[in-house]
C-alpha cells in the first residue's frame, strides 16, 4: 500500500538527484543550440572532470574545495581541447555531419578506455564515504547533501540565464545560435563562441560530476550512461530549448527515481534506454511550449495597394 | 591448428560485419553504430531456437538473419521518419537498452552469458569445415555488397547519401530506401551472429556492447568507407593487431582498455590524418561496367 509519506520522500529525493541531470542536460543543450554537435564527447569531459576532482581528494589528500577546482579544471580544459583539436579543425575541413557525430563517439570511448587502464574498472567516490547526515523535516529525511545540491542547480541556472540575458558574449553565442554565418558577418568571431560555449559546458559538467562523484559511484564508463539521459531530456525538452531541457530533465529524473515504487530497482537502468527511444518515437521535436507574447516582437510593415489597379495585379 | 582456425574464423565475421556496416553507414551514409546489436539478435535467436526448440541450426541461423532484419526496422522506421542523425541515437538507446535488458533474463543467459549453445559441422565434419563455411558467406557478402553498391541500387543510395533533397524531388522515396539498405545491413550482421554462436557456443550480453561497436567501426574508417576491399583490409588487420598483443600476456584488466584504445586511437588517427582510410573510395560513382560517372 503507498504510503503519503513514502510518496513523498521518494518524489523529494527524485527532485534532489535531479539536480546533476538538470546540470548534464543543460550542457548537452547548450552545445547543441550554439555548436550545432550532438555532443557524444560530454562523457569524456564528464569524466575527466569526475577523476580529476578523485585525484585531488582521494589520492593527493586535498580538501573538498581544492576537488572542486580540479574537477572545473579537468572538465573546462578537455572541452577546451575537443573544441579547438577537434570540433574546430572538422569545420574548417567542413566535414561532414556524420564525421562529427563519429568524432564524439570515438572521443569518449578513447577517454573512458585510458581512464581504465589508469584508475581500473572499480566504482569509486570523490569522498572515502557518500553517506550524507540526515536530518527530519516534517517527516521527510533531507540529507545534507540535498539542499547544497539544489542550491548548486539554482545558482547554475540563474548564472547561465544571466550570462546569455546580460553579457556581450552571451548576445554573441545566441547570435551564432541563431545564424553562425550571418553573426559573423556582423564581426562575431564564430570560433570563439563556439570554445566559450564548450568552456562553460565544460563547468557545467564539472558542477553536475563533482555532485554526481559525492553522492553515488563512478567508472569510467559510467558518464556514457549519464550522458544518455542530457540526451533524452535534450529531445523532449525541445531541441535548441536550454529550460526546456532543463524541466526535462528534472521530470524524467522524477519518474525514473519514482519507478522503484511500481517496479523491481534492477530494472531502473532500464527505464533510462527506453526514455531514450520513446523520446525519439513519441517527442522527435519535443514538447511545444505554449507562444508567448514578447515585447520584442517584430513588426511587419504592410503595404496597401495604392490604385485599383495594383490591387488587381494588373 | 585450432587456435588458426579460430582466428580465421574470426576474421571471416568481421569480413561480414564490416561489409555490412560499410553497406550501411559508408554507400548509404546512414549514422548508426548499433550494428553489433543484429548481430546480437542473430546469435541469440539462432542459438535459443536451436538450444531449446530443436529447430535444425541453418534454419535457426535464417530465422536469426530474419529477426535482425525486423528489429532494424522497428528501430529505423520511428526515427528516419523525424531526421537521418535521430537513427544514431535511436539505435544507441536499442542496443544498451537490449543488452540491459538481456541482463535481466535468466531465460536466456542473464549477464551470465548463454551456454552450450548446440554445435554445427564442428563434430561430424570438423572445424576446418566451418571455416570454409565462414569463409565462403564472407566471400558472398562481399559480393554482395558491391553487387549492389555498383548497381541501379548502389546508384540510388549514392544520389541519395548526396543530396537527399533533390533525391525526393525526383519522386523516390528516400526512406524506403533508407530503411531497406539498414534492414539488409542488419539481417547480415543477423546471419553471422548465428554463425559465431554455433562455432563458440558461448555468447553474453557485454560482448555487444559500444566496444564492439568501436571494433567494427573501426574495421570500416580505417579500412576504408565506401569501398568494397576497404572493409576487408579493415577487420584482417584489426581482428590480427589484438591478437599480437595478447602474446605479451597482460592480464585482462589492461588487455581489455589497451585494445579499446588501439581501437578508438586508430579511428581517431585515420580521421584526421587520412578520413579516406588505407583503400580509398573514389568520389564518383563507379557502375558494374567500372566506368565512372556522373548521373
Amino acid at each position: 500500500m503507498l504510503d503519503l509519506a513514502i510518496a513523498s520522500q521518494i518524489l523529494w529525493t527524485s527532485f534532489a538527484t535531479s539536480s546533476y541531470f538538470v546540470l548534464f542536460a543543460l550542457a548537452f543543450a547548450l552545445v547543441l543550440k550554439v555548436n550545432k554537435v550532438f555532443n557524444f564527447a560530454q562523457a569524456a569531459i564528464m569524466s575527466v572532470a569526475f577523476y580529476c576532482a578523485y585525484v585531488a581528494v582521494r589520492v593527493l589528500g586535498l580538501n573538498g574545495f581544492f576537488g572542486l577546482i580540479a574537477c572545473f579544471a579537468g572538465g573546462i580544459a578537455t572541452a577546451i581541447a575537443i573544441e579547438y583539436f577537434g570540433f574546430a579543425k572538422l569545420r574548417t575541413r567542413k566535414a561532414s555531419p556524420m564525421f562529427v557525430f563519429i568524432f564524439t563517439l570515438i572521443v569518449s570511448q578513447f577517454v573512458s578506455y585510458v581512464l581504465m587502464l589508469i584508475f581500473g574498472t572499480w566504482p569509486t567516490t570523490i569522498f572515502p564515504t557518500m553517506f550524507w547526515p540526515v536530518s527530519l523535516v516534517g517527516g521527510i529525511a533531507i540529507s545534507a547533501w540535498d539542499l547544497p545540491a539544489l542550491a548548486a542547480m539554482a545558482t547554475v541556472l540563474v548564472l547561465l540565464w544571466a550570462f546569455l540575458r546580460f553579457t556581450r558574449w552571451g548576445q554573441f553565442m545566441i547570435a551564432v545560435a541563431d545564424n553562425a554565418d550571418l553573426a559573423e558577418l556582423y564581426g562575431i568571431k564564430k570560433d570563439r563562441v563556439m570554445l566559450v560555449s564548450m568552456a562553460i559546458a565544460g563547468a557545467i559538467c564539472a558542477v553536475g560530476m563533482f555532485l554526481y562523484g559525492t553522492r553515488a559511484q563512478v567508472q569510467p564508463s559510467a558518464a556514457t550512461e549519464l550522458m544518455l539521459f542530457a540526451v533524452a531530456a535534450t529531445i523532449i525538452g525541445g531541441i535548441g530549448n536550454l529550460w526546456g531541457a532543463a524541466l526535462a530533465a528534472v521530470v524524467l529524473g522524477l519518474v525514473q527515481n519514482s519507478s522503484i515504487l511500481f517496479i523491481p530497482s534492477a530494472w531502473q537502468g532500464f527505464m533510462l534506454y527506453a526514455f531514450l527511444f520513446l523520446a525519439i518515437v513519441l517527442f522527435p521535436r519535443g514538447f511545444h511550449w505554449p507562444e508567448r507574447a514578447s515585447k520584442l516582437k517584430r513588426k511587419t510593415v504592410t503595404t496597401l495597394p495604392a490604385s485599383p489597379s495594383e490591387a488587381n495585379g494588373g | 591448428m585450432e587456435y588458426i582456425v579460430t582466428i580465421i574464423i574470426l576474421v571471416g565475421l568481421f569480413v561480414i560485419l564490416a561489409a555490412s556496416f560499410d553497406l550501411i553507414i559508408g554507400y548509404c551514409g546512414l549514422i548508426s553504430i548499433a550494428h553489433p546489436i543484429f548481430y546480437a539478435i542473430g546469435a541469440y535467436t539462432s542459438a535459443m531456437l536451436a538450444k531449446e526448440a530443436g529447430v535444425p541450426v541453418p534454419l535457426a541461423m535464417l530465422i536469426g538473419a530474419g529477426a535482425a532484419l525486423v528489429s532494424s526496422i522497428l528501430v529505423a522506421l520511428p526515427s528516419l521518419r523525424v531526421s537521418g542523425d535521430y537513427l544514431l541515437i535511436a539505435s544507441i538507446g536499442f542496443q544498451l537498452g537490449l543488452i540491459e535488458l538481456a541482463k535481466h533474463f535468466h531465460e536466456i543467459g542473464g549477464a551470465g552469458g548463454l551456454t552450450n549453445i548446440p554445435p554445427f559441422l564442428i563434430r561430424e565434419v570438423g572445424r576446418e569445415a566451418y571455416a570454409v563455411l565462414v569463409v565462403v558467406i564472407a566471400a558472398l557478402t562481399v559480393w554482395f555488397v558491391r553487387w549492389m553498391a555498383t548497381g541501379p541500387y548502389g546508384r540510388m543510395m549514392s544520389a541519395l547519401r548526396d543530396d537527399e533533397l533533390a533525391f525526393s524531388m525526383l519522386g523516390r522515396n528516400a526512406i524506403w530506401v533508407k530503411v531497406s539498405v539498414f534492414g539488409i545491413g542488419s539481417a547480415i550482421a543477423g546471419l553471422a551472429g548465428g554463425l559465431y554462436a554455433h562455432y563458440f557456443r558461448f555468447i553474453e550480453p557485454d560482448q555487444f556492447g559500444l566496444l564492439a561497436s568501436s571494433a567494427v567501426l573501426t574495421m570500416v574508417v580505417v579500412g576504408g568507407m565506401r569501398t568494397t576491399w576497404g572493409p576487408v583490409v579493415g577487420a584482417i588487420v584489426l581482428q590480427l593487431l589484438p591478437q599480437a598483443i595478447t602474446f605479451f600476456g597482460l592480464p585482462p584488466s589492461v588487455l581489455g582498455p589497451l585494445q579499446g584504445i588501439m581501437f578508438t586511437g586508430l579511428v581517431l588517427v585515420f580521421m584526421f590524418m587520412r578520413p579516406q582510410g588505407l583503400v580509398a573510395a573514389s568520389d564518383l560513382w563507379r557502375g558494374r561496367e567500372g566506368g565512372a560517372r556522373h548521373d
